[in-house]
């Protein structure tokens, strides 16, 4: 879920296109691009793709054709999947599962009542990331030839590491979080393409990918780093609660006045659950890997073919379109200003 | 001031060389003739384009320079028949290019140039020289375009070569050194270039019979060729794509 900043960021944002990321290197959130898959990739009744065996296979499908499109647009995307959560997240998986299990139970009434609309829409809410649709994931990155790392702990945090490092350019993913982690720049609407379906409603939009630079950020709001994850304390992140009845915008005013999450609680006589320091300290001292290797190779396309053709049901014509887009791996496209 | 009269044939020369690389061109105009330098906006190829006044029907111009958008000038010159003198002028007050043909009239706003760069066009040597019909190079790329999206090209003092590997299929369009125009090549060169751009640089040079490439290891490809009979030179420069 992460800390809800869109109200803030709105003015901070621009809409881009995709052949502004043309040739730079982006790391994607990959347990937020696979959760949206399986949320949107769903027939009208909510079932999920499957193979013959039953087996999801929505996120193969999203993770195969959308790093298609991207890889086609010259964009080089690497992968970071979650770790170990930390401790204080456990309290928020809790209520994760005890959400994903009442919409379970709700769609299956909704099936029975033949109301397709609330079915969709319980199946999204009950899509899970299971252990084994990561592992899945892998396997088709690795024969794709598309790198991924596995982060010691929060996806966001390594992603927000390796743009600091100046390694990729920038994170993507349609949660804020990285931006409290100092992912100097955050592109959303990367991993989804065209429509969206709103949440609970039978009504698409056209999403756009969209840019938020720290920096401009933290200009337009007036505050430091720091003052990022305090205020996102007090509107409440995966690790704590946050204050009730403060939203995004009442808490930047809050962080404003009183300079600090701790002082801000004090004035409106809040006790924090948990200590304010550690989650601060999940912020800004994340336990992060300089263990990755950033290389794209040839997609093995036999190997491509064979796990999701013939295990997976996939239709050979539309797997062997998708592979003619990765024709430009392996090489890399120069700028001209290089020899300037 | 600006006033000219221009062959809609030599016009659509000058719009299909520039689009490829840009939308919006900024043009210099002086008495000498019309040119421009532009980059692409991914910063990947270049063109330098020069047009001697002598390929109008008549020219006039003061040193200043015409922001104009190249789609637009595209869909003029749709309406324009081979027949037609194209009489273009800049109505100062407006800040207008006005075209005319016939009895159509077209104004079109110009763009401001003050936004648009200058990119200065490098130096670069190339240690190898091709020159060659434009025809077959075409002929090669097309092919090409069916198994892969990027060429290698390659010299050495025998042969020019173009390459394109696809998973299971490849093309090879290899070419002898008599069958050459001309070809300087002191030692092999190889580098490999994105079909995107390429092809509609090989494309554009149909404007002249024949086509200069300048090759390098790893380096930026030249492609030169003539348009307007001889009164105009097109001069590309495209980054090469690097093995990973």
């Amino acid at each position: 879920m992460g800390v809800n900043l869109s109200p803030l960021v709105v003015e901070a944002k621009r809409e881009i296109s995709l052949k502004e990321l043309e040739n730079l290197t982006i790391a994607i959130d990959g347990h937020n691009a696979l959760y949206q898959f399986l949320t949107i990739i769903r027939q009208p009744d909510g079932t999920p793709l499957m193979d013959r065996d039953g087996k999801i296979t929505s996120h193969l499908s999203g993770l195969l054709y959308r790093t298609s499109n991207l890889v086609e647009g010259g964009i080089k995307p690497i992968y970071v999947f979650d770790g170990k959560p930390p401790d204080l997240k456990k309290r928020e998986i809790e209520t994760r599962v005890a959400r994903r299990a009442e919409a379970s139970e709700e769609y299956a009434r909704a099936l029975e009542a033949g109301d397709m609309e609330k079915a969709f829409s319980k199946a999204m809410q009950s899509a899970r990331v299971t252990p084994e649709i990561v592992n899945d994931s892998k396997k088709l990155l690795a024969v794709l030839g598309i790198p991924f790392v596995e982060a010691p702990s929060e996806g966001e945090a390594q992603a927000a590491y390796m743009v600091k490092k100046g390694d990729v350019w920038a994170a993507a993913s349609q949660d804020f979080d990285s931006l409290l982690f100092g992912s100097l720049r955050l592109a959303r609407n990367i991993a989804i393409t065209g429509k969206r379906k709103l949440p609970r409603k039978r009504v698409y939009i056209n999403v756009r990918p969209e840019l938020i630079e720290l920096d401009s950020l933290l200009k337009k709001l007036e505050i430091n780093e720091r003052g990022l994850v305090d205020l996102a304390i007090l509107i409440g992140t995966d690790f704590n609660e946050g204050v009730k009845g403060v939203g995004p915008k009442r808490a930047l005013s809050l962080i404003k006045k009183h300079g600090s999450a701790e002082k801000a609680l004090e004035a409106l006589d809040a006790e924090p659950e948990i200590g304010v320091d550690k989650i601060k300290d999940v912020f800004l001292n994340p336990e992060v890997t300089d263990d990755y290797e950033i290389t794209w190779r040839k997609p093995e396309s036999e190997a491509v073919k064979r796990y999701l053709c013939d295990e997976r049901g996939f239709s050979e014509e539309r797997v062997e379109k998708a592979l003619s887009k990765y024709r430009g791996m392996g090489t890399e496209q120069r700028r001209i200003d290089q020899w300037f | 001031m600006f006033r000219s009269e221009v062959k809609p044939a030599v016009l659509r020369q000058v719009v299909d060389t520039v689009s490829i690389i840009v939308g919006e061109g900024k043009f210099r105009v002086n008495q000498d003739g019309m040119s421009l330098k532009s980059v692409d906006p991914t910063h990947v190829a270049m063109v330098d384009l020069e047009l001697n006044r002598s390929a109008f029907e008549s020219f006039e111009a003061d040193d200043q320079e015409l922001g104009i958008d190249i789609e637009k000038l595209k869909n003029v010159l749709r309406s324009a028949t081979p027949s037609d003198v194209i009489t273009l002028h800049l109505d100062e007050e407006s800040n207008r290019l006005i075209l005319n043909m016939g009895n159509l009239m077209r104004s079109m706003s110009l763009l401001d140039t003050r936004h648009m760069t200058d990119p200065k066009i490098p130096d670069i040597e190339l240690p190898a020289i091709v020159v060659m019909d434009g025809e077959e190079l075409e002929r090669g790329i097309k092919a090409a375009e069916n198994v892969s999206d990027h060429v290698i090209i390659s010299m050495d003092n025998e042969s020019f070569e173009l390459r394109a590997e696809g998973d299971t299929d490849s093309v090879d369009l290899k070419i002898p050194n008599d069958l050459l125009l001309d070809l300087k090549c002191d030692k092999r060169v190889k580098s490999i270039f994105a079909l995107s751009y390429f092809s509609n640089m090989i494309r554009a040079a149909r404007a002249s019979k024949v086509v200069k490439i300048g090759l390098g290891v790893d380096y930026p490809v030249k492609i030169e060729f003539d348009i307007a009979g001889g009164k105009g030179h097109v001069l590309y420069l495209l980054a090469p794509r690097i093995p990973g």
